[in-house]
């Protein structure tokens, strides 16, 4: 993207409404490129502006497969793309830069050459049985825990060169990493320098008064956060940006942070002081949303239990409403929020129809963090920033959202492993092998993490979340290994529905019905039901009472799968003491490559069709698609350890915007959290429009959708992923 | 005691305050010739036949024991004369090609499905809509379902046609929260044209609903070439406004959904083709209404 001058005629008027809506149209021209470019694909927004053809990024190797690895591959290489990067400045914009680059997307680091894991440190010996029981094991993933950002803003990259120069001296012996990590922030500065450079620049030639002041200004505040901590909202979210935007390079890490508390006091001082307005402050954050639609949450509580809502609450829903596009903010919900506070969340969501805000459920959350043995003022500090998932800022490793069992996949290997037998066969004998197997499927994860958590450091060590976590500076330790206050590993359990509805299929249809054998049942799944008679068979599977349906014996089944996985999980937190490992049941947007590990199931799915997504159920649960069957028998699987299984709804705009349909939604949210929701993700979709998007998708290219704990653009997913969005909306929005 | 349940909706949102469970019981005692929900009007399960869903497995035709399923020159056929609804068809069809059109449910079974949704009701201020059909024409079960659900504290509600004898619904008021009612037509031979009876009970049942006390609200589907002219529905709210007591009056507009179930019940559709007034000439029917009432009227 090219830096753009005098596109404006310095009469033409250029208030903040008018600069968000030019601002917009070339975020959906943006789109448009990136949505044919295959790293963006079925992938969150991210706020990332495509690169311009002319710069190529050469890597500095430091191993003989030709990648990086480690402290120095990773500072070195991050350094020299950040002196390099790109400057990409809108003067109409009030931040500068954006990203158009993560290193883990460069072609050194593909994950189908294996080149994302330093090969140095093999975990072959683990693999059999990762595969057997189609475990997503979390090895070398990154990211995926939020970091302190009041932190970083508190000391500015200044001061965080001071502390860790303090520190190197009482920690001689890690040397490797303060080195590193001093690479990194000068790597950061770089960047900004000449960012200041490139506005003035433009200054010097853009002719419309309003912009070349613009661009003045944003000079000035990078020249003060160049070094300096942020004192003004502006200063903090331009800080906040190049954070984000450094963070998103390194290796897309997209949490963000408490959004009503740590901007406020900013915004507060500048009020006081007379320097900001209430519409620039709402500019700003539309801005900053723009700049990057990372995970952000208001609401909820501070340590001591007092409410964070405030008039700057509404400042963001207005400041998203203002940009209305892609977001990731998270309401949090307590029984004592503001119900007017709610409802107008909730408006946002029917006028907007862009799957934001999301709504996670403060006391099931604390509740179950609790049961770890935490206290309840740290549990209200665990926040809603990614996904599916919360963390404590800077304090905690988590690998959330990285870690999967396939307990469809568990099921096939008990199923198999009963049929090879001798009968009589019955439904608890699968029973009882699912659990021995899903015991087993536990251990082999958790020896996952384990190792991932002794050897990351030397594939890739957290360089940017590092710096504002916590521990790692002070101790010269890689939040990976050793630099975390808490290591609170998430390990979560998939297929739910698809298992829950198996087990429902096969007690109903043949202990209960006798309706088929054990042995014709087996043969039509080994032949995904393409032999004379399946296709009946198949159609008296599926439609046996299913999960969602409200006390059927498939949601009993469910809470016993899920009753059963919470306890494994936290019995092997037993055998790793440093370490808690926390169940949750989400899937992410691996229901399709899940699927793929497993054939037929005795739920009348087909051979290698996707699993059931998160917690859901699976589409047609229910006649009626009554969303209170289904948000009950999702509340009664939780596993209730402080990670989510989140309900994700569609719904159809025809239930309407008027005062009713939002209060009815409101109490809606405010009962399934009551009932122990964890997090609740809501499209509102019209189901012709999304079919019309679905032949067509470039007609709508800035139709929005919450695809599974992320929003993306439509038009940036490819057709199975949208048909699997669109599934969801025909059967359940209708 | 059973009841024959066409269907329980939970999640419901158009059917009173707040979220609702609505309970459809079967059986109607007028027989509206654009009803879109042909199979509430016969009280006896029926069967519906979907056979583009049909996989030809002839799994039915060995569960009937009426004959009614057979097959002829190769192919299923059904006589609808036979059948005598017992609904063992459509327990061996996986298809979705046979459905049985209500089925018997004890108070329990269907206070069991309803309990399930209790704690939305009392956040939301809804509760349970007893719906049809025509609710009164299985009164006695509608009677120990309305006082299950209020010994439990829940609130309730009627949706009816006012069709009934007085004296059955100041027998149910007491266990009642709302009572919902349609004024479908307000000239008396039309209204017996059109649903077969007349509305003269209708209008004084509407009084005396209005004189109870009981909180009240007045609907009318607006049926293409039947009511929908700004006369029709002017004299209608007229009525209503002069009820007192309403706090608004909604127009629903035409619902065409019901053309696939009276092909299913291979019944006569005499709005097949028919489709909702247009949201302007809606909004010119819901000021006329207006006007005439002097309540707020919406359009659903």
């Amino acid at each position: 993207m090219e830096n753009r001058l005098n596109i404006f005629r310095p009469e033409e008027p250029m208030d903040f409404g008018r600069r968000i809506k030019i601002l917009k149209e070339r975020k959906i021209e943006e789109t448009r490129i990136k949505s044919k470019m295959k790293v963006y694909q079925d992938g969150d927004d991210y706020g990332s502006v495509p690169a311009p053809d002319d710069y190529q990024f050469h890597c500095i190797p430091n191993h003989e497969n030709g990648s990086w690895y480690g402290y120095e591959g990773w500072s070195k290489n991050f350094h020299k793309l950040m002196s390099e990067h790109p400057v990409y400045i809108d003067s109409v914009d009030a931040f500068s830069c954006r990203w158009m680059y993560s290193m883990i997307w460069f072609d050194e680091k593909s994950p189908a050459k294996g080149l994302n894991w330093n090969p140095d440190y093999s975990y072959d010996h683990l693999k059999p049985e990762q595969e057997k029981y189609g475990i997503v094991p979390g090895i070398g993933s990154d990211a995926h825990f939020g970091g302190d950002y009041e932190l970083g803003l508190s000391l500015g990259w200044g001061g965080l060169l001071e502390k860790l120069a303090a520190y190197r001296e009482k920690n001689p012996e890690h040397g490797e990493f303060y080195d590193a990590e001093e690479l990194v922030i000068q790597g950061v500065q770089n960047w900004m320098r000449r960012a200041i450079a490139e506005a003035e620049r433009l200054a010097k030639e853009e002719r419309h008064p309003v912009l070349r002041e613009n661009l003045l200004e944003m000079a000035e505040v990078n020249r003060n956060i160049l070094s300096g901590a942020p004192k003004t909202m502006r200063e903090a979210c331009q800080w906040v940006c190049w954070f984000n935007m450094a963070s998103r390079t390194y290796n897309r890490d997209g949490a963000g942070f408490q959004l009503d508390q740590v901007l406020k006091r900013y915004y507060d001082a500048d009020l006081a002081a007379g320097r900001i307005t209430r519409e620039e402050a709402v500019f700003y954050i539309a801005c900053l949303l723009l700049n990057d639609p990372h995970y952000y949450q208001i609401g909820g509580t501070d340590e001591q239990g007092n409410s964070l809502l405030s008039e700057f609450s509404d400042m963001v829903l207005e400041g998203a409403d203002m940009l209305d596009s892609a977001c990731n903010i998270t309401v949090r919900v307590d029984r004592n929020i503001d119900r007017d506070f709610l409802h107008r969340a909730v408006d946002y969501l029917f006028k907007n129809r862009n799957g934001w805000p999301r709504f996670s459920g403060d006391e099931a959350l604390n509740r179950g963090f609790m049961r770890l043995g935490y206290p309840e003022s740290l549990a209200r500090k665990r926040i809603a920033v990614g996904c599916h998932w919360m963390s404590l800022p800077g304090m905690e490793y988590c690998l959330n959202d990285c870690v999967k069992i396939n307990c469809a996949k568990v099921f096939e290997v008990a199923m198999d492993e009963m049929m090879a037998e001798e009968g009589p066969y019955s439904t608890e004998r699968v029973w009882r092998l699912y659990e021995r197997h899903m015991a087993r499927a536990v251990e082999v994860t958790a020896e996952g993490i384990a190792f991932h958590l002794k050897y990351q450091q030397y594939n890739e060590p957290e360089l940017m979340l590092n710096l504002i976590s916590h521990g790692p500076v002070e101790k010269g330790l890689d939040m990976t290994c050793g630099g975390a206050m808490y290591y609170n590993m998430c390990m979560d359990g998939t297929a739910i529905a698809t298992v829950a509805d198996s087990f429902g299929a096969l007690q109903q249809r043949i202990e209960k019905e006798s309706r088929l054998s054990w042995k014709e049942l087996y043969k039509h799944l080994k032949t995904d039901f393409q032999e004379e008679g399946g296709e009946i068979v198949r159609r008296m599977l599926a439609s046996a009472p299913r999960y969602g349906g409200g006390d059927t014996i498939s949601d009993r089944w469910a809470q016993k799968i899920s009753e059963s996985y919470a306890g494994q999980v936290r019995e092997v937190s037993k055998s790793y003491p440093d370490y808690e490992f926390i169940p949750g049941w989400f899937s992410w947007s691996n229901t399709i490559v899940l699927g793929k590990q497993v054939g037929a199931t005795p739920n009348g799915r087909r051979a290698f069709e996707p699993i059931n997504h998160g917690a859901n159920p699976h589409p047609g649960f229910r006649k009626d698609g009554a969303l209170t069957a289904m948000s009950n028998s999702i509340c009664a699987i939780q596993p209730g350890y402080g990670n989510t299984a989140p309900v994700q709804l569609e719904l159809d705009p025809g239930m309407g915007r008027g005062e009713e349909a939002v209060q009815k939604i409101a109490d809606y949210i405010l009962t399934l959290f009551q009932k122990g929701g964890t997090l609740l993700n809501i499209n509102i979709i019209d189901s012709r429009q999304i079919l019309e998007a679905d032949k067509d998708p470039d007609k709508y290219p800035d139709l929005v959708v919450r695809v599974t704990g992320f929003t993306a653009y439509f038009c940036s997913l490819t057709p199975e992923f949208r048909k699997l969005v669109v599934d969801r909306i025909l059967v359940q929005g209708a | 005691m059973k009841g024959i349940i066409t269907e329980i909706e939970r999640f419901s949102l158009r059917d009173g305050p707040g979220i609702r469970t609505t309970v459809f019981l079967k059986g109607c005692n007028m027989a509206c010739k654009w009803c879109h929900n042909p199979e509430t009007l016969q009280i006896r399960p029926q069967l519906m036949v979907y056979p583009e869903k049909c996989l030809g497995c002839g799994a039915c035709v060995s569960a009937c024991p009426s004959g009614a399923r057979g097959i002829e020159n190769g192919a299923l056929c059904y006589d609808r004369a036979l059948c005598t609804g017992c609904g063992a068809c459509a327990e061996s069809c996986f298809t979705g090609a046979l459905v049985i059109s209500g089925r018997e449910m004890t108070v329990k079974e269907v206070m069991d499905e309803i309990l399930q949704d209790r704690a939305y009701y009392e956040n939301s201020g809804g509760g349970v809509t007893l719906s049809g059909g025509e609710l009164t024409t299985q009164l006695e079960f509608a009677r120990a379902l309305l006082e299950a659900i209020k010994a439990e504290g829940i609130s309730t509600a009627l949706e009816t046609n006012m069709h009934a004898p007085w004296h059955i619904y100041e027998s149910l008021l007491p266990l009642v929260d709302l009572v919902m009612f349609d004024i479908k037509i307000f000239s008396a031979a039309a209204h017996k044209k059109w649903t077969g009876v007349g509305n003269d009970r209708i209008l004084k049942n509407a009084k005396k609903v209005a004189e109870s006390g009981k909180d009240f609200l007045v609907r009318t589907p607006v049926i293409p070439g039947v009511n929908d002219t700004e006369e029709e529905i002017g004299n209608i709210a007229e009525f209503v406004g002069g009820l007192g007591g309403a706090q608004y009056y909604e127009l629903l507009l035409f619902n065409p959904l019901g053309e696939s179930k009276y092909q299913a019940l291979e019944a006569n559709n005499s709005f097949k083709g028919s489709r909702p007034s247009s949201a302007d000439f809606a909004e010119k029917l819901r000021q006329a209404a207006e006007k005439r009432s002097g309540l707020p009227v919406r359009v659903g």
